[in-house]
């Protein structure tokens, strides 16, 4: 077993059952949710099995209390805008709900926005049990191993690795402004004021370490034609690879269905 | 015959009219310890570009001139080419993690993987390494669990895991306190002393006079000073390129006004050269 350690992205250590499944089940997993949510028919009931699988494999792996904060910072603004809109705007409204003096909520747009919610809560808990249960490290050793392209691999685990880090530097450079008397908080004005100070160092602070690393990375040889050779390897199985097997067949299923149907 | 020859370099970086480095022409011969110093901006970081081929391989812009390793112009040469006989490690060690590795042990492999070396003979690599660098009980940890001195050392350790024959360092201490400093001086001398060619820009003065073979001063993208460390170090230009003489030579020159220095000893820059020079005085 390779050890376990702490790193600056979104993977969260832990050993369960989930952490040593294969990155690329965890991938098509993703797509077979993806596809499955909005392809395959009986809304409200294939959408809450699937809500139900997702939230049992983040109770079972561990990982469902950080899950919950992060699903609830992403959801609520999205509920904010979509419940409203929905309720009064969707074109297909005629069942009027509740009724207030200038408009009214209807009962079509609400199922309509609450449909499009559960859809996306229950693709971004898929998308969570794979950043949540993969360090960058394995899937990009996955991917250069198996796609021949470490470049690929970088280029597809690179924002695994970039959210984090620029998220640290967002909170660096808040401090640093703060210090110089800026206000960062309070009303939605000043908070639009600040945040020019803010993403101005941020996006070319990130620009520099950007390029710094990628000359690192040159003078490292990562870009060298040489075959190369890999000090982690990934575990990986026949069961694994039959049951990626299975979701990629089932997932073009899905998708045949649609096209014939 | 001379490991690097640099034949009147000039560079200019894109959109720059003023060039960094000003037609400069220098031999190194192999194992030699050279130190760089010079002010800000003297052109110190650009010469360690040009001899990693950063400039002009990476950082397009106009060059004249040429630089030779080993007899081989490098701007002929592709830059994992050129990694391969130069190690770098420059100033800020974040910025040269791959950002992708799990521990130090794979950090340090990584350079060593893409060269396609066998996974035994990588791991026997680390391992050496990890003991000579000192991070052997670290080798599990994540790079960004190290703190700032730890994760320079692990840079330094990645740089020559691939055993290059020429090291290049941009002021690898700056982030170190002095006791890390002098351990990674140290480290330097040890691998000197195996034949590696060091290259060191660095404004820890004391450090560069005890451990150089040959001292350069820059100033303005240009070689000012060429000598031995006491040589360039005591050199009275030095105020002039916004250097000071180190505490040794400050003693020395105040040893001498006050009557106390011993005749015809030269001015010192070590603690050893300081002693010896007020003798019995």
């Amino acid at each position: 077993m390779q050890p376990r350690t702490s790193h600056p992205t979104l993977f969260i250590e832990k050993e369960t059952w989930l952490h040593r499944i294969h990155p690329f089940n965890k991938l098509c997993y993703i797509l077979f949710i993806g596809v499955s949510v909005y392809v395959l028919p009986g809304k409200w009931l294939t959408d809450s099995v699937f809500l139900l699988i997702n939230l049992g494999i983040l109770i079972t792996a561990g990982i469902f209390k950080p899950s919950l904060t992060f699903l609830w910072k992403t959801m609520l603004p999205l509920i904010l805008f979509m419940v409203p809109i929905h309720g009064t705007l969707y074109p297909e409204n005629h069942t009027v709900l509740i009724s207030f003096p200038w408009f009214n909520v209807y009962q079509e747009g609400l199922l309509f926005a609450f449909n499009t919610l559960l859809q996306l809560l229950i693709i971004l808990i898929a998308s969570l049990i794979f950043v949540f249960t993969i360090h960058p490290a394995d899937l990009i050793s996955t991917i250069s191993q198996t796609a021949g392209s470490p470049t690929l691999g970088y280029l597809i685990g690179s924002p695994l690795l970039l959210l984090p880090a620029m998220r640290e530097r967002i909170v660096a450079i808040q401090s640093a402004q703060r210090s110089r008397g800026l206000d960062t908080q309070g009303s939605f004005l000043k908070r639009c004021y600040g945040l020019l100070p803010l993403l101005i160092p941020l996006v070319l602070g990130s620009l520099i370490e950007i390029e710094q690393r990628s000359v690192a990375l040159e003078l490292r040889g990562f870009k060298s034609k040489q075959t190369k050779t890999f000090v982690r390897t990934v575990p990986d199985s026949m069961v694994q690879k039959r049951v990626r097997q299975l979701m990629l067949a089932l997932t073009i299923c899905i998708i045949g269905y649609r096209v014939v149907g | 015959m001379f490991q690097i020859e640099i034949h009147k370099l000039t560079y200019h970086y894109p959109g720059t009219d003023n060039a960094s480095l000003k037609d400069v022409s220098l031999k190194i011969p192999k194992g030699e310890f050279l130190g760089i110093i010079g002010a800000n901006n003297s052109g110190k970081s650009t010469f360690c570009c040009a001899l990693s081929g950063i400039v002009p391989h990476l950082y397009h812009g106009r060059t004249q001139g040429s630089i030779k390793v080993d007899g081989t112009d490098i701007s002929t040469m592709g830059i994992g080419q050129i990694a391969r006989n130069v190690g770098m490690v420059m100033q800020d060690p974040k910025n040269q993690l791959s950002g992708f590795h799990y521990t130090v042990f794979e950090e340090i492999a990584f350079s060593l993987e893409n060269q396609g070396m066998k996974r035994d003979e990588i791991i026997e690599q680390v391992k050496r390494v990890l003991l000579m660098t000192g991070l052997q009980n670290l080798a599990e940890r994540s790079p960004y669990q190290l703190s700032g001195g730890q994760q320079q050392r692990l840079v330094f350790a990645a740089a020559i895991a691939s055993e290059p024959s020429i090291l290049v360092l941009d002021e690898p201490t700056t982030f170190l306190d002095p006791m890390g400093a002098k351990e990674v001086f140290k480290l330097l001398h040890r691998l000197n002393k195996q034949g590696v060619t060091i290259v060191i820009a660095e404004q820890r003065l004391e450090l560069i006079a005890e451990y150089a073979d040959r001292v350069i001063a820059l100033d303005n993208g240009k070689v000012v000073l060429d000598g031995t460390p006491q040589e360039t170090l005591t050199s009275p230009a030095l105020e002039m390129i916004g250097l000071d003489w180190t505490r040794y030579t400050q003693v020395a020159l105040l040893a001498e006004e006050k009557g106390l220095w011993q005749d015809g000893q030269p001015l010192s820059v070590s603690f050893f050269d300081t002693v010896q020079g007020m003798g019995e005085k």
